[in-house]
């Protein structure tokens, strides 16, 4: 699924909405998120954290401690790898355990990863220009698929 | 396995210029003593304070020759380091100051915001000592400790004053308004200031930390070279280096990296770090005129950093303000700070339980 997003609102909208998704499932999940530096990552998480009622000021750049847990319900992760240089780092940080976890996760620079599970939600960010962003949804179910895309924020 | 942390166990750093002669007879008549213990990031670091405000004992091991060779804190390696430092890094402090555990009224440790693995091991060691020795404990946020640095050097601070911490985890404006009475007028919506310079330093194929590298490039490029973006956040104590970041990438990008020359680098390193400090400045300015507090302090890392002193230094002189501006030393994480801040807590009663636990995320 692509979405073409216009404002750095929007790109906010396309994160609360797969948000909203997936705190609806019961079970635990991870979304993988690709994205250059400067694509949006963290602005796509403000939003989608949102979904989970947490305030985009308590969201920023989790580079610095690469896991920030929220106490939220279902408990949700925000992930950043792009310190990490080597796969048995992301073991030894026990990355796997949140992955497998009740909780919600999100992993930035998930390129990091020597693998990921099948069928994993996938998240891409590219950068079209200073406002427009291109975001690449993979492993969402059609229903839901359906909800993402909205009524503004994009084509298929 | 990564024997690297072996070879250099009794190279230890100290704070010499804080530790004056006559603090020893102080050991006798003091009020409080805290050893504070700070395992937050990638130093290790124990520190003997008594008062809230006289460091005995100030010990610092740095990991960053460790780090170096990975462009960046590695969490799994500086756990580990931890696990090896916290002891002989304890003894030290203990031994500098002249004290034993029997002589500490409380231990104050830093339970976040930091490294999850690294903060657990600081916590480990301080409950265990705590609860062998029944010595009480102390949390403190490592924000709170920035805060209280001042505390070492100007004891005689009067409040309300204005505290901002630019490191590499942390970029915020306070309001302090008395002891542990914090107002947050803003913080980075994205990046940490300190994290653009690493972030930065690494797109330009300089390395780790980004902070001191830049800061010496830039003394030798063109400042007006490039005109990065600054965002001010209108309406908002808020800051934002994420777009500054994107606009040296694209920069960098224009021309390969393979093609950047020693001069365009040093441009680069400056007008990015102008950039930098003119929003750390704008912000603090603005903060004073709007709020009408005329007491600044600095703290974290990127206070260290020579444009940002100088150009404080100037608006102080220029807006008649009092500027405190700590020591280097005081200026990146150590345990003094910790001490300090803890002491406030002893003193307010605000005793932790055995069954602290650190937080990676720990607003304060």
């Amino acid at each position: 699924m692509r979405i073409v997003t216009g404002s750095e609102e929007e790109t906010k909208k396309a994160g609360f909405r797969l948000g909203t998704v997936l705190k609806r499932l019961s079970r635990g999940c991870t979304v993988f998120l690709y994205g250059e530096m400067g694509a949006g990552k963290t602005t796509f998480i403000k939003g989608f954290a949102s979904a989970f009622g947490i305030l985009e000021k308590d969201i920023g750049s989790a580079s610095f401690v690469i896991v920030a847990e929220y106490e939220t319900s279902p408990p949700f992760y925000h992930i950043d790898l792009y310190r990490i240089n080597k796969a048995e780092d992301v073991d030894a940080l026990g990355i796997w355990d949140y992955i497998d976890s009740d909780g919600i996760a999100v992993i930035e620079w998930a390129e990091r990863l020597s693998e990921i599970p099948e069928n994993a939600i996938k998240v891409r960010i590219n950068y079209i220009d200073e406002n427009s962003r291109e975001i690449i949804t993979e492993g969402v179910d059609e229903e839901d698929r359906h909800y993402m895309q909205g009524r503004k924020v994009g084509t298929c | 396995m990564h024997m690297e942390g072996y070879k250099d166990r009794n190279t230890l750093s100290v704070m010499r210029n804080e530790i004056k002669e006559s603090n020893s007879s102080l050991i006798t008549h003091h009020s409080e003593l805290i050893l504070g213990i700070d395992t937050s990031c990638d130093d290790t670091s124990a520190a003997l304070v008594a008062d809230g405000n006289k460091i005995l004992s100030n010990i610092i091991s740095s990991q960053s020759d460790i780090h170096k060779k990975y462009g960046g804190i590695v969490p799994e390696l500086a756990s580990r380091r931890h696990i090896e430092m916290v002891w002989p890094v304890v003894d030290e402090a203990l031994n500098r100051a002249g004290v034993s555990f029997a002589d500490i009224d409380a231990i104050a440790v830093c339970h976040g915001p930091g490294l999850i693995g690294s903060l657990l091991v600081g916590c480990g060691f301080a409950k265990a000592i705590a609860y062998a020795k029944k010595i009480p404990l102390v949390a403190v946020n490592h924000l709170e400790g920035h805060i209280f640095s001042v505390f070492l050097e100007h004891s005689d601070i009067e409040f309300p004053f204005l505290s901002l911490i630019a490191s590499g985890g942390h970029t915020s404006l306070y309001i302090v308004n008395g002891l542990g009475q914090y107002i947050e007028l803003g913080r980075t919506r994205d990046d940490a200031a300190g994290e653009a310079y690493d972030k930065v330093a690494k797109l330009l194929g300089l390395g780790y930390p980004g902070g001191p590298i830049i800061d010496e490039l830039a003394q030798e490029g063109n400042p007006k070279a490039y005109e990065f973006p600054r965002a001010y956040v209108p309406e908002s104590f808020d800051f934002s280096f994420s777009g500054l970041k994107t606009a040296v990438k694209l920069e960098v990008q224009k021309s390969e990296l393979q093609t950047l020359d020693s001069k365009l680098i040093k441009d680069i390193a400056a007008s990015f770090q102008l950039a930098v400090v003119d929003v750390l400045v704008r912000k603090v300015e603005w903060a004073i005129v709007k709020k009408g507090i005329r007491r600044v302090t600095l703290s974290g890392g990127v206070s260290a950093n020579s444009e940002l002193r100088k150009r404080f230094a100037e608006m102080a002189k220029e807006r008649e303000i009092e500027l405190f501006l700590p020591s280097i030393s005081l200026c990146t994480d150590n345990a003094a700070m910790i001490a300090a801040a803890g002491c406030h807590h002893f003193k307010a009663g605000d005793i932790a339980g055995i069954d602290l636990n650190p937080k990676a995320y720990l607003p304060l």
